[in-house]
């Protein structure tokens, strides 16, 4: 159906010419799903956006040919390929929070396509668009037609945009992430849709993802990108279950496996090379555990069988695994403290948003408006102890950070208590909260947007120091690198600026600007979801690490179960701003008692679970 | 929506009460008597004290600004001293004569600065972009008088197609009534330009690259209906805002162009009434500008509102 040669693509920046895909090559036979794998900046997209032919101006294809249904789509006028697009291609964008125009009506921007490729009227379109949306999952699609996108949750909102991208009837469907935006249960429900179109349509699909376990429920083919290159391919199941390039070892390795004992998990050390002077050999070579002297010289990706992969030394590495590495501090003895009172107990906590108002209305004789309130927290209790980390997981809208930020105090409360410390600082004013603020910190999901840019590393992590009085100013310097070496940020890093660091190193700034304190409790608010699985890995060991070192106490807010059940010791599930079911991990797991926690685990997707797809 | 508009409105009146108030009293502190004005400045004392009492201009201020505003809400607005005659249709025959130009250089402003903002932004970075950019900040960078004074040159001595000044009214035939009306506007127009080109093409720019925008290609739609359909109802947004800032600052430039070019409009009447004190008249005058003024805002609200959905439909579907 497509079949991508020797593509190659550079980008223009102001800093000079980056290799964005480095001859990548691959087929994807009719009514059959291929999974581009990668991280961020492995050129994932890149390959989507030359497929559709709508590549940003500062983009150039050095070479290559893309062949649709035998025609050479770089031969074509600009003309011939719009009309191809959107007609015979669809593309399902990643955010559907930004990929709909928020001032046109869902069912226009669905049935649009038809209006100018099919010659519908406008009428004939919305008609075909609420079919559209109906066979998409929609309830009452005649009312979502009339919406604006700003009205329609999430998955309402992806479910569109795959309509919209199915209008014309496309024969290739290219699918950039479609999930990654969106909830476990709402990703699941996604999944199945497209296994439904599928089948239904004789669909082909090229489906780009980071989350490995999406990949190994849709697809049939997987090929893993890094750095711009296919390092390896294969049937799903086969290289999900045995991937011989190192890097799809490391990734493999690097995820959290729920019902998985918790060990530190594997991490991959060292960054992408810089791709404006790509390495002349192997990629990987700089952060491969397996490297050897003859990996510097240039790599060919090797067929064999239904299976390719690009590394010299593949036959060596058969079934071998991705060795532990030792990041940097050993697995100390834990100093939890059991018999003390928990750090952190919420009792009945509650917190209201009045979000609009009904209209006016007599009550008696007077006039008076009822507000609409939400409770996104609403009666929760909660006890944590030393060295424990509690998991708060739920879906988007249910409140897990709202409640987090309700006993920090930086959202005031409606009413409840909450101890931190021993202290019941529940209706301290803001002034008297200097030692709570002390003992509780915050390590927040963006460190793009937590930490100033115009402030070194250093000054960002003197600032507290001083704030509290906690050291003299002699000391601040090494009580800097200290925090730094807490992390494992070298020494010169305080020197550094935000955009200077890659998101990974940016989070551990944050964790340490959260550290400086000394603090007995941290909120984590989704601190790894901003990062990609490699670097994630690193970042729980971390949090891990410190947890049994420091004896601190976490509120470890995710959407990612995976991650929270390799943490934590228990697990907490919201619902609509209510606690539905709280326990250990195990038994969360394994037995969930409330219906919508078993549905929660069970829309997990798992690398090593069912495979939807066609058995290769 | 009814209650949206029905807050604005009510914002718009308490704006107008508040400037009648500061206008009014202002005024009244200025250092002219109108019974002067009326009797002459040698005229003797007793007989200034009595048409004083008689103009009640010896009560207390509060007094006199309510006897003024009950007047002015009756359509009185009372006479000019200077002119010694009404001055409701002397000043209604100077704001239509006003609103004329101002509104043919808002029309054209609109759509010239929009044109070309989305013209820059669509060859953002190359030679159109910065030829663009460059003429219209020279437009806003020099001062009207200065342009009043070179499209007297070009158009009315070197080139001879149009009148230097003055004003005519339409009985005096179509062509005659417009020629007298382009010179100003052009003025008007240059140097209003660069606001509305300039935030139209910032914003452009940025809708263009807005992942929407991406997607409507991906749908394979035509460029004409990605820019039009897709990208410019966004792009528009805050150029609206600007716009009617920009109706507020046409009724301050009209000043000083009505003064350069002799045309008798608000912006002379008021230049008039300050140099001869002619407070009841400067009174009136300055009210009607902060009026259409806070018009012009309301409707760039309500404009504003209708274009986005956010704010026109609030709550969610099912």
């Amino acid at each position: 159906m497509i079949r991508v040669e020797d593509l190659t693509i550079r980008y223009r920046t102001p800093g000079g010419e980056i290799e964005a895909l480095t001859s990548v090559s691959f087929s994807i036979a009719r009514g059959s799903t291929l999974a581009l794998v990668g991280e961020s900046g492995s050129g994932k997209s890149t390959v989507a956006l030359a497929a559709m032919g709508i590549l940003p101006g500062e983009a150039r294809i050095a070479s290559g040919k893309i062949l649709f249904d035998g025609e050479d789509l770089m031969a074509l006028s600009a003309e011939a390929r719009r009309e191809i697009r959107g007609s015979r291609m669809g593309l399902v964008f990643q955010d559907p929070f930004s990929v709909l125009n928020p001032s046109l009506k869902i069912g226009e921007q669905v049935g649009e396509g038809l209006v100018h490729k099919r010659g519908y009227t406008p009428k004939q379109a919305l008609v075909r668009a609420i079919e559209l949306l109906d066979e998409v999952g929609i309830r009452q699609p005649e009312v979502v037609a009339e919406a604006y996108p700003h009205q329609l949750s999430g998955g309402m909102r992806q479910r569109a945009l795959i309509a919209g991208a199915l209008a014309s009837e496309p024969e290739l469907l290219i699918l950039d992430e479609p999930t990654t935006a969106l909830d476990v249960t709402i990703e699941a429900q996604i999944l199945e849709l497209l296994e439904t179109l599928r089948a239904r349509r004789n669909l082909t699909m090229l489906f780009i993802s980071h989350n490995l376990g999406v990949v190994r429920r849709i697809a049939d083919e997987a090929a893993v990108l890094y750095a711009g290159e296919i390092v390896e391919r294969g049937p799903t199941v086969a290289l999900l279950s045995n991937p011989t390039h190192p890097y799809s070892k490391g990734l493999l390795a690097a995820i959290p496996r729920i019902g998985e004992r918790k060990t530190r998990l594997a991490s991959i050390p060292g960054r992408l090379p810089d791709l404006r002077t790509p390495p002349q050999g192997c990629r990987f070579a700089s952060r491969c555990p397996f490297a050897q002297p003859q990996c510097a010289a240039s790599q060919t990706l090797m067929e064999s069988g239904a299976r390719a992969v690009r590394c010299g030394r593949a036959d060596a590495l058969v079934g071998v695994p991705w060795p532990h590495l030792d990041d940097g501090a050993g697995v100390s003895e834990p100093v939890r403290r059991t018999t003390a009172e928990p750090v952190v107990m919420v009792e009945n906590l509650t917190k209201t948003f009045t979000i609009g108002h009904a209209p006016w209305a007599f009550e008696g004789w007077r006039p008076t408006r009822k507000p609409i309130c939400i409770s996104p927290v609403n009666g929760i209790s909660l006890e944590i102890a030393a060295g424990e980390a509690l998991g708060l997981v739920g879906e988007s809208g249910s409140g897990k950070t709202t409640l987090g930020r309700t006993i920090l105090r930086l959202i005031e409360l409606e009413s409840g208590t909450i101890r931190i410390a021993g202290e019941d600082v529940s209706h301290l004013p803001q002034s008297a909260l200097e030692p709570m603020r002390r003992a509780a910190q915050i390590v927040f999901q963006n460190p793009d947007s937590s930490l100033n840019p115009r402030k070194t590393i250093g000054d960002l992590l003197a600032r507290p120091l001083v704030r509290f009085g906690l050291a003299p100013a002699a000391e601040v310097p090494a009580r800097v690198k200290a925090l730094l070496d807490l992390v494992r940020l070298p020494a010169h890093y305080q020197d550094r600026y935000a955009h200077q660091m890659s998101g990974g190193e940016k989070q551990r700034v944050g964790i340490a600007l959260a550290l400086a304190t000394e603090p007995r409790f941290i909120v984590c608010d989704e601190p790894v979801s901003a990062l990609d699985v490699s670097v994630q890995a690193a970042i729980i060991n971390l949090l891990a690490d410190l947890k049994d070192r420091l004896g601190v106490a976490y509120l470890f807010i995710s959407h990612d179960i995976s991650v929270v059940a390799h943490l934590c010791d228990r697990i907490a599930v919201m619902r609509h701003g209510e606690m539905v079911e709280i326990g250990p991990v195990d038994e969360i797991i394994e037995r969930p008692k409330h219906a919508y926690t078993r549905k929660l685990v069970a829309a997990v997707p798992r690398v090593d679970g069912v495979s939807g797809g066609h058995p290769a | 929506m009814t209650a949206f508009i029905l807050r604005r409105l009510g914002f718009v009146v308490l704006v107008l009460v508040a400037v009648s108030m500061l206008v009014f009293t202002i005024t009244a502190l200025l250092p002219a008597n109108v019974a002067y004005l009326i009797l002459g400045s040698f005229a003797p004392p007793d007989q200034v004290k009595a048409l004083e009492l008689k103009l009640g201009l010896t009560d207390p201020i509060w007094q006199q600004y309510a006897r003024w505003a009950a007047g002015f809400l009756s359509g009185d607005l009372g006479e000019s001293p200077l002119m010694k005659r009404p001055i409701a249709p002397m000043l209604w025959e100077a704001v239509s004569r006003s609103l004329m130009l101002t509104g043919f250089s808002f029309v054209l402003i609109a759509l010239i600065g929009v044109g070309l903002g989305m013209l820059a932004a669509l060859r953002h970075g190359r030679a159109l972009d910065h030829g663009i950019s460059i003429a219209t900040y020279i437009g806003i960078a020099v001062p009207e008088f200065f342009w009043s004074i070179v499209v007297i040159i070009v158009f009315a001595s070197w080139l001879g197609w149009l009148p230097a000044s003055g004003y005519e009214p339409m009985s005096a035939g179509f062509w005659v009534w417009l020629t007298h009306l382009i010179a100003p506007t052009i003025t008007l127009v240059f140097g209003h330009l660069a606001h509305v080109s300039r935030l139209t093409r910032s914003s452009m720019i940025e809708v263009m690259q807005s992942p929407y925008v991406n997607a409507a290609r991906a749908k394979g739609l035509p460029e004409r209906v990605v820019v039009f359909h897709h990208a410019l109802r966004n792009a528009l947004l805050p150029t609206i805002t600007v716009l009617a800032l920009d109706f507020g600052r046409l009724m301050g430039g009209i000043v000083v162009v009505e003064t350069v070019f002799a045309y008798p409009g608000l912006g002379r009447l008021v230049v008039f009434s300050i140099q001869n004190r002619d407070l009841p008249t400067l009174q009136a005058a300055i009210l009607v500008v902060a009026a259409m003024y806070a018009l012009a805002n309301l409707v760039a609200d309500l404009l504003y509102a209708w274009l986005n959905p956010k704010i026109r439909f609030g709550g969610h579907v099912s």
